[in-house]
């Protein structure tokens, strides 16, 4: 069974449509812009993608922020490329974004912010009935979210899925890159020798998905093929110098495929010194050198949550159209890996009659690494019978861990403690872990999920490390609540302007996957997930079609919620693929 | 100098959450990151960045330039000492 391209948006600030902004990049049009500084210094000016003052005149949605109008905005256009019944219990929603509405953080309000009542609202405005997921896994969110869409699809549970990425700018996520020096101060350089830094950008983009060619309208039959999430194992906000867990990605995701046949690779290509470097050590590594790749931060700068969406859709549509925009900032090369990148258009005459294809590469922070493989063809696949078949369920329980303000389980047996509340935290670490120093650098999310993960773990014997076999999937609903308010106190514009990196690298809930990751060496998917609630059924449908990736064995899974110390859970498991 | 040194040593514990040492177990002259050194990495040195300005007033512009100066307590008391404006 395959999955298709239905239909398509991107909303930018180069354009309201899918062609729009293609038309934009034709002609060499950037949105990136100098901005003043949100802290009133001059220092902390910033060179960004956004919406003009006109364009949110026009796209601000009664009832809905500024975020949620430009995911409605986006979602509705899409929805006119096609007639899928969006009332159906079949048709599912999927959200991805790294921020959602932070900057209504301080609102009295904002629990109804929050990124998973926010999928509700915009969803049920459309009639949609199912409940949204939302893929908050940093920067790859978007090809996190399309993976998770295809999955479920694949699993017989939805027949379609709208995709919908989005990030807007704001002064909480400007300061936090500006704390880790990871801003340019001109419009970025993507691979280029004289590269400085990622500039940010906002964007809501949009994909339908659906399965089987009946489902395929009117654009065209573009695969969702295959697609990985890898962690590289190694550090929380630094990408592994040789790239592997990206290369590992892009590996699974063209297994069996001929590089030499693949006519386009969109890379991440954000123009820090370490991405692009990266980057170009993995694409090296997987044979892709001689094909034609290229980025678009320098058109639309870095869209976060969108990126993943935009890029491929944006890809989808210059491969349709003949030519790839040339790498907007890329003059001299200034990476060691050899990549194809120019800083002219790539003309793709040379397509016609071939099938076209291509791999769309993703980084983002807590280690983690994406990559997908499209082709536009006609063409039903088989299930791939490297997937383990079994009857029944498909998972089963080795362990699982409880832990609560008021106390702890493990396999359903009180574990006795001496303390109650956020202590219990510490006392698990000082008791059951130490010494592992970077305990006390996590946030209170992160420390939860490791304290958790190493109660659960310490019941497997002998206990495996540097397996590349068990993902790190979790869920939550408040996000990273409680490090958001931290952060943000270290911006209040004044005296005490000290944005806090250490505080900032946290304020994404796919960390605590992260530090899980490179404790125990798992070079594997990690994910995350922010529902409604604690839906187990839902949990359920994810981690199955999670165990679609064939190389995975098993899982540490569950549910991570930090709102403050008087309010948490952790209700871990793990899992292990049942094998016929 | 040596008041520097301790109060230095409080402010990074502090600042880099090593909760588990004190300052006596800090060595002044021992490298700060890298295998032997307190296993500090890029987020530390940007966090190093912020404790140089919030509590000295001096601004350094990249972690490159921390390098050099963030190598043992005692090369950041006498840049400290040579630069603080507060």
């Amino acid at each position: 069974m395959t999955v298709y391209r239905i239909a398509d948006n991107v909303l930018s600030p180069l354009g309201a449509t899918t062609a729009e902004n293609y038309q934009s990049l034709k002609e060499g049009r950037s949105a990136l812009k100098h901005y003043a500084s949100f802290s009133g210094r001059k220092e902390d000016d910033y060179v960004a993608s956004r919406f003009t003052d006109e364009q949110l005149r026009q796209l601000m949605t009664e009832g809905l922020t500024w975020f949620e109008s430009l995911v409605y905005h986006s979602v509705k256009e899409a929805l006119k490329g096609c007639s899928i019944d969006v009332t159906s219990h079949r048709t599912l929603f999927v959200l991805s974004t790294t921020k959602a509405n932070i900057s209504h953080l301080s609102s009295e309000a904002y629990a109804k912010l929050f990124p998973a009542e926010s999928a509700k609202r915009i969803a049920r405005h459309f009639g949609i009935i199912t409940e949204p997921i939302v893929v908050c896994n940093a920067c790859i969110s978007g090809v996190s979210a399309i993976v998770t869409a295809k999955r479920l699809i694949e699993s017989g549970i939805y027949d379609t899925a709208i995709v919908v990425g989005c990030d807007v700018v704001s002064h909480f996520v400007v300061s936090g890159f500006q704390s880790l020096k990871a801003l340019s101060p001109e419009p970025c350089r993507p691979f280029d020798i004289d590269r400085m830094g990622l500039n940010l950008g906002e964007a809501a983009a949009t994909l339908v998905l659906g399965r089987g060619a009946a489902s395929n309208e009117r654009n065209g039959d573009w695969q969702i093929v295959s697609g990985a999430i890898r962690n590289d194992a190694y550090h929380i906000s630094s990408p592994s110098p040789r790239g592997e867990g990206c290369a590992e990605s892009i590996r699974y995701a063209t297994d069996g495929i001929d590089m030499s046949s693949i006519s386009a690779v969109n890379v991440h290509g954000t123009a820090t010194l370490y991405n692009d470097q990266m980057e170009s050590k993995a694409i090296e590594a997987v044979g892709l050198s001689a094909v034609p790749a290229y980025t678009l931060k320098g058109y639309f700068g870095h869209t976060l949550g969108a990126s993943g969406i935009l890029e491929t859709i944006m890809t989808m549509y210059a491969l349709d159209h003949g030519a790839l925009p040339a790498t907007l900032g890329f003059s001299e090369t200034g990476v060691s890996g050899c990549v194809n990148i120019t800083s002219q258009p790539f003309e793709m005459s040379n397509l016609k009659g071939t099938v076209k294809s291509f791999v769309k590469v993703i980084s983002g922070f807590g280690g983690c690494n994406a990559a997908i493989y499209c082709r536009n063809e006609r063409k039903e696949r088989n299930e791939s019978n490297k997937r383990n078949e079994c009857d029944g369920e498909v998972y089963s329980v080795d362990h699982r861990v409880r832990i609560t303000p008021h106390g702890i389980d493990i396999d359903g047996n009180p574990l006795y403690m001496e303390s109650s509340g956020s202590k219990l935290l510490t006392e698990v670490y000082t008791r059951f872990i130490a010494p592992y120093p970077k305990y006390y650098k996590m946030d209170r999310l992160s420390q939860l999920g490791f304290v958790a993960t190493e109660l659960l773990l310490l019941q497997e014997n002998p206990r495996r490390k540097q397996c590349a076999d068990r993902a790190v999937v979790l869920f939550n609903h408040s996000s990273s609540q409680w490090v958001d308010h931290e952060y943000a106190k270290s911006i209040v514009v004044g005296e005490d302007y000290f944005p806090s990196p250490s505080l900032f690298v946290y304020t994404l809930p796919n960390i605590v996957c992260g530090e899980i990751a490179i404790r125990n060496g798992y070079r594997t998917e990690t994910s995350f997930y922010i529902l409604g609630c604690k839906d187990e059924a839902m949990m359920n449908d994810i981690l199955r079609a999670t165990l679609n990736d064939y190389t995975l064995q098993g899982a540490v899974t569950g549910w991570i919620d930090y709102q403050d110390d008087d309010a948490f859970e952790a209700d871990i498991k793990l899992i292990r693929r049942n094998i016929k | 100098m040596e008041e520097l040194i301790l109060e230095l040593k409080k402010k990074i514990i502090e600042a880099l959450n090593l909760e588990e040492m004190t300052p006596e177990q800090i060595d002044a002259d021992s490298p700060l990151f890298g295998e032997e050194g307190l296993g500090l990495d890029s987020i530390d040195t940007l966090e190093l960045i912020v404790l140089m300005e919030k509590s000295y007033g001096i601004k350094l512009s990249s972690p490159s330039e921390g390098k050099v100066i963030f190598k043992n307590i005692r090369t950041i008391a006498e840049y400290v000492s040579a630069n603080r404006t507060k």
